[in-house]
């Protein structure tokens, strides 16, 4: 028996209708998420949610599951302790699992200049709601004793962070839950269907052309990741995103005896290990920007490496598999959402590599924008003017690796 | 295994005609390292130094070949002498191959690493 | 000759797997299921030798190896930490790899022929292309021009209740055990989909639609799929499959029950299920059951899962793309030819260490951060003389006609008007006004200058510039001289007088630099501060640096390291890029608009500031001060209960005799507040330079 086989919940699919109230463009976690509040929360279900592939096939379903708050300035910090409040009751709200484990994150420094950002990161952590705690090694060895304090001798701990609320949520059961949500609520989700243009009107979007015919809109919101700069540039507007991969791998299963997510920003990986044992490994984006899923032997190599180095037990653990996500990347680290100054048309981007602990909290502020026509506060400032405006959120503490 | 030592090479940065008319390791279209400073560069701007940035040691066919097989993921020139350049045992190398031999440098800064590669 | 498989031992033969053996003894790894033989199943794996998930099938048994069963309910454990030298790598280059077993005329190419018969089990196949393979001397990494994919055929698994019993194979698998000398007792082939398996533990009938047959093995003859996990991982790579594993699939008829998945535990009816619930599509039947994702990665369940779908849904969806690992490697094998990024250490390192200095890693250098006593260190700036280790910043020549032409475009201040022998302080800017860097110019003829910028920046500010020269179609010649060069700060009220102890008459003046001689050592002089005393940058040939540095000491001056240098620059209000900068600092919120010269024609990062000069300012980088012991660097400033900003650099000053800081401050109203609280306690704000505010120690 595998308690890993879906059980609870169910998907319907419905025929398109050729005109809705909202579109949404993308069926990962981001539009799902949209669609689900601006149903549950704002009762507006002429709503579609067009995906090109299957729903979560982006990179709601590749990424490496982690859900955290420990941000670098005080806007990131209350908008993802918003998404980390909202997952921990979403299994309660929507009735679904989604295999949510409250693990405790552990982010470690090997220099005088890690040190001090991590001591900077929990006073500003603790100053905005979010429980991070500098810790000393020995404290490190106490919280996770499967670390080698010395780095191999080679990057020993200077201290750390600890996030006692850093979590994990099975992805592809987020992905579903919202949709499940949306669907029972009347919105219409559609699996292969492509976008390719929106429809403009003056200053005004009226809907989509795709490759099964146009659908008009009230509303177009564009979740498709790092493809929003496509499509919003068929509007004429321009979008400082780059695109560029992220793998990561896991190996078999193993006993659940690592609770814990360790990650270091100097050698430049992070593990935890999944609801059925596999341990996962993840490190920083590649530098070329691409939009390939392939993955590559060097990546693999050098994270197991750098992994090993600080976690030797995982010397001996059989790799399983490898795969890859791409990320939309912003100029200061930090997503974009909103307004884009085209009437009716919103974003959600520069997800980086933090979009699925976002989802649930984007989800709700954007239905709220959508729902209200006015910004909420949360996310006001991660609006695409910002960079206009001089008013980039720069979070270098952001700028790690998952 | 021997030691890495600091060598003192010539570095030469000028237009990469002047460049042409002589044989140097040439690391760029417009910049070349040489063993001994050059008597003329036909480049008014040229700039000619020396440079005390880069260490390594020769290493017999037999060491090499076998260095490199374990530490160098691309494949050598098939003349000689031959120069080549790019990541060897994780560092940035210039390779000066001889017949029977051959130079590994790498900049100074990652001597000891190369000692500690090579072993 | 024996081996230990759960504490008993095991008699072998030369040559045997470790599955092999235990079957001849009448044992089993696991609990059963179709073997086959062949590396394809999860029905062998076990932990040999410490490692789990090893395929028995495939490890040929060795005197004293201990094989252990996965437990039979939950899963190995997490092994302990060990130590082991890292695995062997060798490289190999050629014009084609053969994968498998494939006879191809050379013609004059380089044939490299990997097959896992002779013990090279390919990992998997990369961009470049690259083939991994795992032999028994260690890791190959093998670099062809073009790959042959002949890795054959996969014998289809039966899906039928019982199918986990024990006493099924593979027809191939019976052939081989056969030969090995296994007794397989009374056996029966099936060729078509059996409706069960019967017995507990092992298998003694199997009923078909033909009838239920009594034995003690049954040999399973389904048909074949190809063996393409590695082509299909190669999408776009040169690559082609030939024979078997190049055969258009056979597919199963559509399960009816049993277990599909083996390795995940998914049935017949998890199917049903998840269709009837709307998963339809192979991606989300797998997402949704876990099918095909453990140790066999879908090699046993896919084709009948394709079935399975291609029955409810009128068509037979594409299989999954392959994971880019076969024959899985362990971490350790997998980061063979693996190296740290190396921290690169000055011409100097070996004399900080001799002294005893604390190293510490900075901006990808080791540095001294402080010999024995900070304190001793600082005062030794402040009263005598010191000098200290600064060869980790950036050192660039550049020339050419358009050197000047390169340099005013660059940097927001004037290049032109520097005269030669002179020295000048700048930022340096991206497009959107933001700094991305400081150094200094020292201009030394007509058309060539010499450039510094900081440790931490120096790499990027080369590719900066060589990227601007190329984008205007500038004439000019640029030599990274970083590591060419050491470079010693000697600084402190005595450091003229300990230069002329050292041979140089003439030392040049503030702002200037010249070329002459310290001790016997040729050196370009430059008289800056950083310290906020007299100092001179001492650039000179690396291979020289321990002499200079040992003349230096025998004439009486002090080291000190990278905390002193930060606690004294931070009393004159230096900034370090990097540390007090961010990603959007413009020199108007860093207070450094002295040092742009919006007058010039142009410059990267003009047409920006001329706009964002004209935005309300939002915050500011301002000195403050403390009583008592420093804030720790990061530590929040606030105005009231308003989020006022952080501190990005802070420390005790000795000189001052309270703790001064760097931090962003944000405006309220319009304007910056005076007092801020960090830390529990109130911190005012302070004009910059705290120390010394006219300069007269830096120009002395």
């Amino acid at each position: 028996m595998n308690e890993f086989v879906e059980r609870k919940i169910a998907l319907t699919w419905r025929a398109p209708k050729r005109a809705y109230d909202v579109v949404i463009v993308g069926g990962g976690g981001h539009g799902l998420a949209t669609a689900y509040y601006l149903a549950t929360r704002h009762g507006i279900t002429n709503v579609a949610v067009l995906e090109r592939n299957y729903i979560g096939s982006g990179n709601s379903g590749r990424n490496t599951t982690i859900i955290r708050a420990n941000y670098g300035i005080p806007e990131a910090v209350r908008f993802y302790q918003r998404s980390v409040d909202l997952y921990a009751s979403l299994e309660s709200e929507t009735g679904r699992g989604i295999m949510h484990r409250q693990k405790g994150l552990l982010w470690l420094a090997h220099s005088e200049a890690g040190v001090r950002a991590e001591r900077a990161r929990a006073e500003v952590n603790v100053a905005f709601g979010t429980k991070t705690e500098f810790v000393d090694p020995d404290q490190v060895k106490r919280i996770c004793p499967q670390i080698d304090i010395t780095g191999g001798g080679l990057w020993p701990v200077a201290g750390g962070t600890y996030h006692p609320e850093g979590s994990t949520a099975r992805h592809d059961r987020v992905v579903w839950a919202f949709a499940e949500g949306a669907m029972r609520q009347g919105v219409d989700i559609q699996q292969g269907i492509r976008v390719h243009s929106l429809r403009v009107e003056g200053d005004r979007v009226t809907g989509v052309e795709t490759d099964q015919g146009p659908i008009s809109a009230g509303v177009v919101l564009s979740a498709a990741g790092g493809h929003v700069t496509t499509l919003v540039s068929t509007a004429g507007v321009r979008l400082p995103i780059r695109t560029h991969p992220l793998q990561a791998f896991v190996t078999n299963h193993y006993a659940l005896e690592f609770p814990i997510i360790v990650a270091s920003a100097t050698l430049l990986f992070y593990a935890s290990q999944t609801a059925r044992g596999e341990m996962l490994m993840g490190a920083e984006i590649d530098r070329q920007p691409s939009y390939s899923y392939r993955s590559s032997h060097d990546f693999l190599q050098h994270c197991a490496f750098r992994a090993m180095t600080l976690l030797p037990f995982l010397r001996n653990l059989r790799i399983l598999r490898q795969w890859t996500g791409v990320c939309d990347m912003s100029p200061d680290y930090s997503p974009i959402m909103g307004k884009t100054g085209i009437d009716g048309l919103l974003i959600t981007t520069g997800w980086g590599t933090w979009g699925f602990k976002a989802i649930p909290a984007a989800g709700e502020q954007l239905a709220q924008l959508i729902a209200t026509g006015a910004t909420p506060e949360l996310i006001a400032p991660f609006s695409l003017d910002r960079f206009a405006r001089d008013r980039t959120m720069a979070d270098r503490g952001s700028a790690g690796t998952h | 295994m021997r030691v890495p030592e600091r060598f003192r090479l010539i570095h030469i940065v000028a237009s990469p005609a002047a460049l042409d008319k002589a044989e140097y390791l040439r690391i760029a279209p417009d910049e070349a390292l040489a063993f001994a400073a050059p008597e003329s560069i036909d480049d008014p701007y040229a700039i000619v130094e020396p440079d005390d940035g880069y260490a390594g040691l020769w290493l017999d066919a037999q060491e090499a070949e076998k260095f490199l097989a374990r530490a160098c993921e691309w494949e050598l020139p098939p003349h000689r002498p031959a120069f080549a350049q790019g990541a060897v045992a994780g560092l940035p190398a210039k390779l000066w191959i001889e017949r029977d031999r051959m130079l590994i440098l790498v900049p100074a800064p990652y001597a000891a690493d190369l000692e500690e590669r090579l072993a | 000759m024996r081996f230990v498989f759960d504490n008993h031992p095991v008699d072998f033969q030369p040559g045997d797997s470790i599955l092999i053996a235990l079957l001849r003894a009448g044992l089993h790894p696991t609990t059963g299921g179709c073997l086959c033989l062949a590396g394809d199943c999860p029905h062998c794996l076990a932990t040999v030798d410490g490692i789990s998930y090893t395929r028995t099938c495939r490890t040929t048994a060795r005197a004293g190896m201990v094989v252990e069963r996965h437990p039979k309910d939950g899963l190995p454990k997490l092994p302990p930490a060990t130590q082991a030298p890292p695995v062997d790598v060798r490289h190999v280059h050629c014009d084609v790899a053969v994968i498998g077993n494939a006879e191809l005329p050379a013609e004059g190419r380089r044939v490299v022929t990997l097959d896992s018969k002779s013990g090279q089990d390919v990992i998997g196949i990369y961009a470049g292309p690259l083939v991994v393979a795992r032999t028994a001397e260690g890791m190959l990494h093998v670099h062809p021009k073009e790959i042959v994919v002949a890795t054959g055929a996969i014998e289809l698994q039966p899906v039928a209740p019982g199918n986990h019993l024990a006493g099924i194979c593979t027809a191939r698998a019976a052939e081989k055990l056969k030969a090995a000398g296994v007794n397989l007792g009374r056996t029966v082939t099936i060729t078509e989909a059996p409706l069960r398996f019967e017995g507990t533990g092992s298998v003694t009938a199997v009923v078909t639609r033909e009838g239920r047959v009594e034995c003690d093995t049954v040999i399973v003859d389904l048909g074949r799929t190809p063996r393409n996990g590695l082509a299909r991982m190669a999408a776009g790579l040169p690559v082609r499959a030939v024979g078997d594993a190049a055969r258009e699939p056979q597919i199963p008829a559509c399960p009816q029950a049993g277990v599909v998945c083996p390795c995940s535990g998914v049935t017949v009816d998890d199917l049903k299920s998840v269709w009837d619930r709307g998963f339809h599509e192979l991606e989300l039947v797998k997402r949704a059951t876990l099918a095909g994702t453990g140790p066999c990665q879908g090699a046993v369940c896919v084709p009948h899962i394709r079935s399975f779908l291609a029955d409810r849904g009128g068509k037979l969806q594409p299989s999954f793309a392959a994971r880019p690992v076969a024959f899985q490697p362990i971490m350790h094998e997998a980061a063979a030819g693996a190296y740290h990024h190396p921290t690169a250490r000055t011409a100097l390192d070996a004399e900080h260490r001799r002294a005893g200095a604390h190293m510490e890693r900075s901006a990808g250098w080791w540095r001294p951060w402080t010999y024995a006593d900070p304190l001793q260190e600082y005062w030794a700036v402040r009263e005598g003389v010191s000098i200290c280790d600064i060869g980790t910043l950036g050192k660039f020549l550049l020339d050419g006609p358009d050197a000047v032409e390169l340099l005013d475009r660059l940097y927001p201040t004037h290049v032109a008007t520097l005269k030669p022998g002179r020295a000048r302080y700048t930022l340096l800017l991206n497009e959107r006004g933001y700094v991305i860097d400081d150094g200094m110019i020292c201009r030394e003829s007509e058309t060539r200058f010499f450039l510094t910028f900081t440790s931490a920046g120096s790499t990027h500010a080369e590719l900066w510039i060589r990227d601007w020269a190329d984008a205007w179609k500038l004439d000019v010649r640029l030599l990274n001289r970083t590591v060419a060069l050491g470079a010693i700060n000697v600084t402190g009220p005595l450091a003229t007088a300990l230069l002329r102890d050292a041979g140089l008459a003439h030392p040049p003046r503030y702002l200037e630099h010249k070329i002459a001689r310290v001790g016997d050592i040729a050196c370009r002089i430059a008289r800056l501060s950083f310290t906020g005393e007299v100092s001179y940058e001492l650039h000179h040939n690396a291979g020289d640096s321990v002499s200079l540095w040992r003349t230096l000491l025998a004439l009486g001056a002090k080291p000190h390291g990278l905390e002193t240098l930060l606690r004294l620059r931070l009393e004159k209000g230096h900034i370090v890029a990097g540390q007090d900068t961010d990603f959007d600092s413009t020199p108007r919120r860093l207070n450094h608009e002295w040092a742009v010269k919006l007058d010039k024609p142009d410059f990267v990062g003009k047409a920006a500031l001329l706009r964002t000069n004209q935005l309300p300012l939002d915050r500011q980088l301002v000195a403050l001060e403390t009583k008592g012991e420093p804030p720790g660097e990061g530590a929040v400033l606030w105005n009231g209960k308003d989020y006022a900003g952080y501190v990005t650099s802070s420390a005790w000053s000795p000189a001052l005799e309270k703790s001064i800081m760097l931090g962003w401050l944000r405006f309220f109203n319009g304007s910056l507040p005076e007092e801020v609280m960090v830390a529990g306690k109130t911190a005012r704000r302070a004009a910059t330079p705290l120390y010394d505010p006219e300069g007269r120690r830096a120009r002395a």
